[in-house]
Order: C-alpha cells, then structure tokens, then sequence
C-alpha cells in the first residue's frame, strides 16, 4: 500500500496523457469501492444504488462552480458540502429502506438510484436536463490548479490513501466489528446490544460522503456532467469492483478496479469482441474465485501469521 | 433479579402464557422445566425481546424490559444463548466476544473510529475478551472462526459472548442440547463456575440429571402456567408436577428418556450424525 503513492509520483512524471488518465479512472473506482464496501463488504447489505450518491457529488460541482448560476464556489468546500449532502441523502435514504433485507433493499436502492438519474434529467431548469452542464470550473486547491491528468492522479492519490486509512480505521475499530455482526446475524447482534438501525445508518452515511467526494472529483476532472454518466451500469460497476476484488477487504476495491477498468482498455484492439471478452474475463474470475480474489481476512496481520508459521 | 409479574402472551386464541409470576434472584441458578409447549422458551423469547408481551411486566432489577427494543433489553443488563447456536460463524471467537462489548452510543462509536480516543478502551475490552476465553478453555481457539469450530466448542463460545459483558441475568437456553456426556459435564462445571453472587440465572434444559444436579432452585411449567416451584427434592417428590408430565408417577424417567431421544434428534439436525449415541 506504501508503495502506490509512490508509484503513482513516478508514473506521473513519465507516462503520457492517456494512460494518466485511465489510472485515474482506476484510483476514482478504487475510491468508490472502498466507500461502497462499507456498506456491501462490511455491513452486507447489497446496495444497487450507489451512482445516487456519486450523482449528487457530481452535480454539487457542476451547480456551484459554473455558468450554471454563476456560483463559483472554491473546490475544497465543494468537495465538502457534495460530500456532505450525498451523506445526508444516504441518511433520508437509510431510514426508510433499513429496515429492509437482501433482496428487498437491492431493489429499493437500485430504485433510489434511477430517481436520482431521472431527476437530473427531468430537472430542466436546475440541471439543464439531458444536455448536461457543460464549462464547469477549473478547479483550484490552495492555489494549486487542478487540470492535467496528471494533476488529478495527485489528487486522487491523496484522496484514496485517506479513505483508505478511514476504511482501514472502520474495519479495526468498534464500529466494524459491529457492522460484522449486523451482517453476520442481525437478530444475535441485536441481542447483544448492537443498536442495528443506527449502526446501519452510520454506515450509509460514511458510504455515501466517500460516493460524493467521488463525484465532486469526477465532475471536477471532466469539467462536464449528464445524467448518462449515472446510469444503473455505473453502480453495477462498482458492486463488481469489490466482489472481484473481494468483499470486505479494502486491497480488493484496489484490486478489482485496477481489473475492471484495465480489462475493458486492453481489449480496445478487438473492437467488436471487447464486451464479450470482457464479460468472458469476469466469469472466469468469478469462477475461479467465487469469494473475489482478496479473501476477506487479508491483511498485515494475516500476512504475518502465514510468513510467521503460525506465530502472532 | 429477573421479575416475571403477572406475565400473559397470546397468540391468536393460544394462551402460551397464562399469568405467570416468580423471580429469578441473584446467586443462584434457577432452572425452568416442564414438557415441550410448556412456554419455557416462550418466557425466554419474551424476557429478551424476540416477542412481544401481551400483558405484564418482565422486570431486571427494577427496569422494565417488555417495551424496550431489543438491543435496549441487553444493555439493561439480560444477555442469553439461543437453542440452536447463534454465532457469528464468518468472525474470529474474539470478535465475536467483543461484539457483545461495543460501546452503546453510537456517537461514541464514530468517535472512536476516527479520533485517537478509544484506543485504550479497545485494548482494555479485548483484555475482558481474552480473559472470558481463558476462563472457558477457548483461549487457544481465540482467532479461530467461530464457525470452524467443533459444536461443543461453539456452544461454549457463546456461553462466552453472553457473559463478557457482565451481565445481572443469564438465560440459558438448553445449554446441553446436542452436546455428548462428557462435553455436557464440561459444560456442567462452567455454569457453576459462572455462579456469582450479582447475576441471576435461567436454565431452561430437558436433560433431567443436568438439571437435577446444578438447580438451586426448580420452577415447573405446564400449559403456560407455573405448576410448582422448590429444590430439586421437593419437584421430584410433588405428585403434581409427576401427573403433569404423564399422567402418572414415576413420569419424570419418562422425561428424561424423551430429553435424551430429542438429543439424539437436535445432533442429526446439526450434521454431527458421527456421534450418534442410543439412548
């Protein structure tokens, strides 16, 4: 993990436009999946909406810095209040549909995302529907001009080794052991102790401040936003981003971006193949590794009990 | 002190449990026994929760637990283990100790997670973990899953789970069920070991000679209501109790063989068919 940013300052300096910026799509997934692992790894609660609060990071940017008022706000509040807002929205979200299970909150999230998509649309006056806002702002950060790709994998670097630490933090602490138990046995967690519903509630939000920072970054990186960018696809993508990887494990998020961005981009040459390849490629893992490739117990202290021979 | 007062449940026309009152106090084990439809798990699901009751109140040291959700009910101080084993099976036999030690306040929860605060208080409930475990025999199977373990071995970590916090009520809920003679006295040994002067606890059990042997004191029921209440003597020699069961004296050898025979059912159900054993 210490080497990434590492990595990435190197690769920075030498690689060209192009590569640049799919590495960025895979650090901006990466930062997704980590976010919605919270939920899905974590919590186990299947979250088919995610793109929502992707959305409305997106679209925080695009309404508070540009033509679109003409509100230009500073990037760093932005990326504050989208993150914010996509966390208030997964809380207004939350208290209805925790209280259901499985299949019934996939397909009420799956729905929360379309009406958000929709919304975009249809909100003509506001969002300019369809045809998108177009000339957003550059964004600046402490004086530092946000426009290269190469600009943009700094930043993204930096912001996935934060949440990283942050999911890392979850994971270890409290807080993760009793999203563990939520997913585990909801009715045993109950019973001792574990205030389900509110610790449900905390991990949408979080899920979801960590999908509106996404957004907020997004938006700011293609200086353009539609509702097309927000699509059911785009939540699929992010769910496949981590059950890949591997559920609940945040080298997974990493892993399975680097494979599902990378894949579809390899695959350019064979232009009318590329999709079926692709999916080809998915099955294969998925059938290889049903659990994703990282297993859930990954970690530091995994790796030393597998090199220490047993010793802790 | 565990308080039944005047306690109904209802379902539909069925009156599981018809008026019942008696406490449970503190220091002792009490054990609850009766045949099967008596209401003794009934009673348990109630006191902790998982149904709601109809009327009366259900009292742990004066705090009233029949309005209070669920996870309210074991913050107030009643904790319990489930007939058919409830752990959490894809987590270490650690973390599922410590999941019964998160802190209440969800606030204080986020705090934690992202301040440096905490960390102390982490250290120290994985310490009260590690000690529970020890005090079980499962220190060795501490970073185990839980799921991965041998049946009996599961049905002690979640004696562990129930107890970690510190609980003032313990329901046991057939402890015994499915375990083999000697893990059944293994399990004998830790409930009187767990005895302590602030904690009240429930034993709800069909195996008569585990009952027999550990039971301070014995509350019988039948058609959810409370037959008889005494010491071990006294319910072996109340005729009542003998006619409940069958309809004759000597019954409670019938009891006893039945507990055995559904033993032998809960172990096939269980995939452990290997330890099959006639009664």
């Amino acid at each position: 993990m210490a080497l990434v940013p590492v990595l990435a300052l190197i690769a920075g300096q030498f690689l060209p436009a192009y590569p640049l910026r799919i590495l960025d799509m895979i650090l901006l997934y990466a930062i997704l999946g980590l976010g919605l692992n919270i939920i899905v790894g974590y919590a186990g609660l299947l979250d088919l909406g995610y793109v929502a609060f992707y959305a409305i990071g997106a679209y925080s940017w695009a309404l508070l810095a540009s033509g679109q008022f003409d509100i230009h706000l500073p990037f760093a509040l932005v990326l504050l209040i989208g993150a914010s807002l996509a966390g208030l929205a997964g809380i207004l979200l939350g208290i209805p549909v925790l209280r259901l299970r499985g299949d019934y909150l996939a397909i009420v999230t799956l729905g929360f995302g379309e009406i958000i998509r929709v919304l975009m649309n249809n909100l003509d006056g506001v969002t300019n529907g369809p045809q998108g806002i177009a000339r957003i702002d550059e964004a600046h950060l402490f004086g530092w001009t946000l426009s290269t790709p190469e600009d943009f994998l700094y930043l993204l670097v930096a912001m996935l080794v934060v949440v990283f630490l942050f999911v890392w933090r979850i994971q270890e602490s409290a807080l993760g052991t009793a999203l563990s138990a939520v997913r585990e046995d909801q009715d045993a967690a109950r019973g001792c102790g574990i205030d389900t519903t509110r610790v449900k509630l905390v991990a949408f939000a979080l899920s979801a401040f960590i999908g509106g920072g996404c957004g907020v970054v997004f938006a700011a990186m293609q200086r353009f936003v539609s509702p097309e960018s927000f699509t059911f696809w785009e939540s699929l993508i992010i769910v496949l981003v981590i059950v890949i990887g591997g559920l609940g494990n945040p080298f997974g998020a990493l892993l399975g971006a680097t494979l599902l961005i990378l894949i579809p981009e390899l695959l350019r040459a064979y232009a009318d193949y590329r999709l079926l390849l692709y999916g080809m490629a998915l099955v294969i893992i998925i059938l290889a590794r049903p659990r994703g490739i990282i297993s859930r117990a990954f970690g530091p202290s995994w790796l030393m009990r597998r090199l220490g021979g047993g010793k802790c | 002190m565990l308080t039944f007062d005047h306690v109904t449940k209802q379902f539909g026309a069925l009156k599981a449990i018809d008026d019942v009152s008696f406490k449970v106090k503190p220091g002792i084990i009490t054990a609850v026994i009766g045949p099967n439809g008596a209401g003794k798990s009934t009673l348990v699901n109630m006191a902790a929760g998982s149904y709601g009751v109809s009327s009366g109140r259900i009292l742990v040291d004066g705090v009233e637990l029949q309005r209070l959700p669920k996870h309210r009910i074991a913050h107030a101080g009643l904790a319990r283990t489930y007939q058919n084993i409830r752990l959490f099976d894809g987590m270490s036999v650690v973390k599922n100790l410590e999941v019964a030690l998160v802190p209440p306040k969800v606030g204080r929860l986020v705090a934690d997670t992202f301040g440096l605060t905490g960390r102390a208080a982490a250290e120290e409930r994985r310490a009260r973990c590690h000690a529970v475990l020890e005090r079980l025999g499962l220190a060795a199977h501490a970073e185990q899953q839980a799921g991965s373990l041998a049946y009996g071995q599961q049905k002690l970590v979640e004696l562990a789970r129930a107890v970690v916090a510190g609980p003032r009520v313990l329901l046991l809920d057939e402890p015994a069920a499915g375990l083999n003679h000697g893990e059944t006295e293994l399990l004998k040994q830790h409930i009187l070991a767990l005895r302590a002067p602030d904690l009240a606890m429930v034993l709800i059990e069909h195996d008569m000679k585990l009952i027999m042997s550990i039971s301070d004191t014995i509350v019988v029921m039948n058609r959810g209501q409370v037959l008889a209440q005494g010491n071990a003597a006294e319910i072996r020699a109340n005729t009542e109790v003998q006619e409940a069961y069958l309809g004759q004296p000597g019954a409670i050898r019938d009891i006893e063989a039945a507990a055995r025979g559904r033993r032998n059912r809960v172990r096939i159900r269980e995939g452990e068919g290997l330890t099959w054993h006639q009664p």
